[in-house]
């Protein structure tokens, strides 16, 4: 048994779901599980925490906390880790984990495993995993030396528990003493996208040159809505001015690897498919039976997409009703 | 001693210690260079390219009409130059003159002289109407070029006036051999002047000529027309050849503490006088295929910009504070400008003196990548796949030789040694795993099988040849690349090898040399059209299409290979090969070379787009390509221009393979 300390993460009032696998995670294997709560008017949060089994939630409060701010929280989870001399130390590898860990393991002078996949708890230690080689394999990390071991484990690699309503937490007022500064968050501003990113998502819509317009990426966007995936688009979509740069999957642009591709109107010349090669399931929809793409997809439409496309969507539609 | 002899000795000496302290000091910024030197080899073809390019005005002239204009003013200087001397040497000593060669001789001299000073003038005003009339886009307005054609033309004017107001004063007898002035002269004469201002009017023209000519020495020195003393030299050090290989950076020396040209001081002395020989002419920027699709590289700006660069820095240098001098890139050089380069050399080729902009390229890359880290991001990517799969693309390297499946290529493992073969076939990584290149290999090992060659690939054994690391900067890279497929080629005794891909070819025969690699290395444009001539290949079937070629820069202007690739596509029946505007050492890169295939092109219009427009303003119906890269970026190009379905985009091999049973 170890004492573990979580990092909690919310946005708007709501705790994230990754926050969960991990306070599930620990409290099932029978750690003493302490989480740390940072923000502003958060203190109603603790009490959902506690549904998961944690033991007690730290409650760090201040105006400076508000918004996330990698200094503002390296300062007050350091002091609050000192204070606990936890075991462990997690949080999700989310933008905000991967921000703010790296800082606190240099704070507390300890090494830190990052993407983890897997994670084990062994006695006063972890065992984790993480993919090395664009996910050609597994390294599975040990930590030497004195310390809290430290490390950030994907979102949805631990699978999410059953909240038990009968299950509370006690909840601890903690120092908030953020202190100076360098960088303040004054406003946090939203993407025009409610989408998720096309590295981040775990189905990924991507449509090519053969959608002849930015309009018409509607209906690539109405497919992504349906199944919750991100938008992607070719170089040439890009290029064309269809898609804004954030969204191109190739070579020069991001590289991918969904459970499942679907590639709408692109050949698949090797520009792109250096950056989606290694999606788990390829869909591809064309109109050129004799396209590249179908060498690497696991399952091809010979077809319009302008037609396959808002059929696919339409059936998909239909199995998500029932 | 008159007060004209006085004057002038005292004026003389101080224009010729002014400009010759200028001098002083732009030959100190060149000694302070660290950069290695060129090698001083060759000397007789030296003198050949030199007595050809300056004297015989060769490079000059090949841009029409003013590589004549140049040519009147250049030698024009040279003649008059004896008039000027004389005139020197007699304002010291009356007697000082060169009559003493004899009347008739005399004669002959001042006409030749009459003739170039007017020759000058109407060249002059060729010039200035050209700047201020025409207006080519290369040159941009000058203010500097304004002043040195402005002391030029006036310095015309005042020899003309001069000589007429010395024949209405004098009337010497050889009047008649200078017809301009002594039409002058006839004007004058109507004026009906006294002897008296005739005398003064002389005297003043005389003045002003010389006074001028003092000028313009003092005036020189800190001008682009710097290049009538600097050009000369940098012709006679050009690099003599067309094909050549980036510097090799020895990383066994542990005493190197930098790679790449941090500073301006780390070029060489070689690379300021290139500086000191631009005269800002701009054929350089008219080629430019990142400047003429709005990037903000011009390689005319690179070079004048490097040369105020130094200039700033002058009392840094010239003090020895080297810490003090400041970096290359600085503002006017952005890292944009560095990394827009496609490394084409069209500028090279355009440069009438020599000038060679690239390398200062490459040396600023590697300046920024290994020492700075400073690259493009997307590039990243593209050194971890060459590090980690030896490839640009992430593709196993292991599947590198599936492209041959059912072809029954044999690999060099299976041969045993390069005895066996006539050639080691390099596949180079487009033709391993891009699939449309691979379909340009297969086509050629059908040519190969036809004309029954005995070849053999490396296979899994091969690796990128690193030219892409070595163009972007990660010269430790290419060079940890060009080791392993050296020992491979070595171990199996390679002597022969012929390549699809020009980046692969120009690197395997230029570069790897300089590493322990020397082969024979072809190009499959010209081992084809030697099978052809061979009588090996006979293309029979008629494929009646309208084709043009595009250039590939590392096969025309990096290796001078432009006629073979276009024997290949005469030798085709019924195909009509058409010469886009661009073509042969003028032809426009497609965008990909230098590195610039495995980044993202975001500024101005892409180049590939531009090149594609040339190739269908002649109305193939086939874009025949010598290179994966530009067989890539073309096909974007006709994607992109909706022509798909009416052009394609062809590699030779595919086309005679087709020609050929």
């Amino acid at each position: 048994m170890a004492k573990i300390l979580i990092v909690a993460e919310h946005r708007d009032g709501k705790l994230k779901k990754s926050t969960f696998e991990l306070v599930g995670a620990s409290a099932s294997a029978g750690n003493e599980t302490h989480v740390a709560l940072l923000g502003e008017g958060v203190a109603d949060l603790a009490k959902e925490i506690g549904n998961y089994g944690a033991n007690k939630v730290h409650v760090a409060q201040s105006a400076a906390l508000k918004l996330y701010n990698a200094e503002a929280y390296t300062g007050v989870l350091a002091e609050l880790a000192k204070g606990i001399s936890p075991d462990v130390i997690l949080a999700s590898h989310t933008p905000t984990g991967r921000d703010f860990m790296p800082r606190l393991a240099r704070r507390l002078d300890v090494g830190l495993a990052s993407d983890c996949v897997t994670l084990a708890f062994e006695g006063t230690g972890i065992k984790v995993r993480r993919p090395v080689y664009s996910g050609k394999a597994t390294a599975e990390v040990e930590f030497l030396g004195s310390g809290p071991r430290m490390a950030t484990i994907r979102a949805n690699a631990l699978g999410l528990g059953k909240p038990d309503a009968g299950k509370s937490a006690e909840s601890i007022t903690a120092t908030a003493n953020v202190g100076e500064t360098k960088t303040k968050t004054t406003d946090v501003v939203k993407g025009s996208s409610a989408r998720p990113d096309v590295t981040e998502a775990a189905i990924v819509v991507s449509g090519g040159r053969a959608l002849k317009g930015a309009e018409n990426f509607k209906i690539i966007e109405e497919m992504a809505d349906v199944l919750g995936a991100a938008v992607g688009a070719s170089r040439a979509a890009v290029d064309a001015g269809y898609r804004p740069h954030r969204d191109q999957v190739g070579q020069t642009g991001k590289v991918v690897s969904p459970a499942l591709y679907i590639a709408c109107g692109i050949s698949g010349a090797i520009q792109h498919l250096a950056g989606m090669r290694t999606s788990k399931t390829i869909v591809a929809i064309n109109t050129d039976a004799e396209a590249p793409i179908y060498q690497i997809a696991d399952y091809g439409v010979v077809g319009d997409l302008f037609q396959v496309v808002p059929a696919l969507t339409d059936e998909f539609k239909k199995i998500k009703e029932h | 001693m008159t007060w004209q002899t006085f004057a002038f000795v005292l004026i003389a000496g101080f224009a010729f210690s002014y400009s010759g302290l200028k001098f002083k000091t732009l030959f100190e910024l060149m000694r302070k260079h660290q950069g290695t030197s060129p090698k001083l080899d060759r000397i007789p073809e030296r003198i050949q390219t030199a007595i050809a390019n300056v004297l015989g005005q060769s490079a000059v002239n090949r841009k029409q009409p003013i590589g004549l204009l140049h040519t009147v003013i250049f030698w024009g200087f040279i003649i008059i130059s004896i008039g000027t001397v004389e005139q020197f040497a007699s304002t010291i000593h009356s007697a000082a003159n060169f009559e003493f060669i004899g009347l008739g001789n005399y004669a002959l001299l001042v006409r030749i002289q009459d003739f170039f000073t007017t020759a000058i003038l109407v060249a002059v005003l060729g010039a200035f109407y050209r700047r201020i009339v025409v207006q080519p886009a290369g040159l941009g307005v000058s203010k500097d070029a304004n002043v040195v054609l402005t002391f030029t033309g006036t310095l015309m004017v005042a020899i003309l006036l001069m000589n007429a107001f010395f024949i209405v004063g004098h009337n010497p007898p050889y009047a008649a051999s200078m017809p301009v002035s002594n039409a002058l002269a006839g004007v004058i004469r109507g004026y009906g002047f006294s002897q008296t201002t005739n005398q003064v009017l002389f005297t003043a023209w005389k003045w002003i000529h010389m006074l001028l000519v003092l000028g313009f020495s003092m005036y020189i020195p800190s001008s682009k027309h710097l290049h009538i003393l600097a050009a000369g030299p940098n012709t006679f050090l050009r690099k003599l050849d067309r094909a050549k290989a980036m510097r090799p950076i020895d990383f066994t020396n542990e005493s190197l503490t930098q790679y790449g040209a941090a500073k301006i001081t780390d070029f060489s002395w070689k690379d300021t006088l290139d500086y000191y020989s631009c005269t800002e002419c701009g054929r350089c920027q008219d080629l430019c295929p990142a400047w003429n699709t709005g990037k903000e590289l011009s390689p005319k700006k690179l070079i004048v910009d490097l040369k105020s660069n130094l200039y700033q820095n002058k009392s840094a240098i010239l003090s020895g504070k080297s810490e003090e001098v400041g970096p290359i890139v600085d503002g006017k050089i952005t890292e944009g400008v560095i990394w827009a380069c496609t490394s084409c050399r069209a500028c090279e080729v355009a440069c009438p003196v020599f000038i060679e902009h690239t390398d200062k390229i490459y040396e600023t890359r590697r300046n920024l990548v290994m020492m700075e880290s400073k690259f493009p991001a997307e590039v990243q990517t593209v050194f971890k796949n060459m590090e980690t799969n030896y490839s640009p693309w992430a593709f196993a390297a292991s599947d590198r030789a599936n492209w041959a499946e059912g072809l029954e290529v044999k690999t060099m493992a299976e041969v045993g040694s390069a005895d066996g073969v006539d050639v080691l076939l390099w596949v180079g990584c487009a033709g391993s795993f891009d699939d449309r290149n691979k379909k340009v290999l297969r086509s050629f090992v059908s040519l190969l099988k036809k004309a029954s060659v005995k070849f053999a690939i490396l296979g899994t054994e091969e690796q990128c040849t690193g030219d892409a690391a070595r163009r972007i900067g990660n010269e430790y890279l290419f060079q940890t690349l060009a080791t392993a497929n050296i020992e491979t080629l070595n171990r199996y005794a390679v002597k022969k090898v012929v390549t699809a891909c020009p980046h692969c070819f120009n690197i395997l025969k230029n570069e790897y040399k300089d590493f322990g690699g020397k082969y024979e290395v072809v190009h499959h444009s010209q081992y084809i059209s030697q099978m052809i001539r061979e009588g090996k290949l006979k293309p029979a079937a008629n494929l009646s299409a309208k084709v043009t070629f595009h250039d590939s820069c590392y096969l025309g202007r990096w290796n001078n290979v432009y006629d073979q690739p276009r024997a290949v596509l005469e030798a085709v029946p019924g195909l009509q090969l058409v010469e886009m505007k661009n073509n042969h050492d003028q032809s426009m890169c497609c965008g990909a070379g230098g590195g610039r295939m495995w980044m993202e092109e975001t500024v101005g219009k892409r180049v590939n787009i531009t090149r594609t427009e040339q190739a269908l303003e002649t109305g193939a119906s086939v874009i025949a390509a010598a290179c994966p890269f530009c067989m890539t970026m073309m096909n974007d190009g006709v994607k992109a221009k909706d022509k798909q379905d009416s052009v394609k985009v062809m590699d030779l091999a595919e086309l005679m393979d087709q020609a050929t049973t």
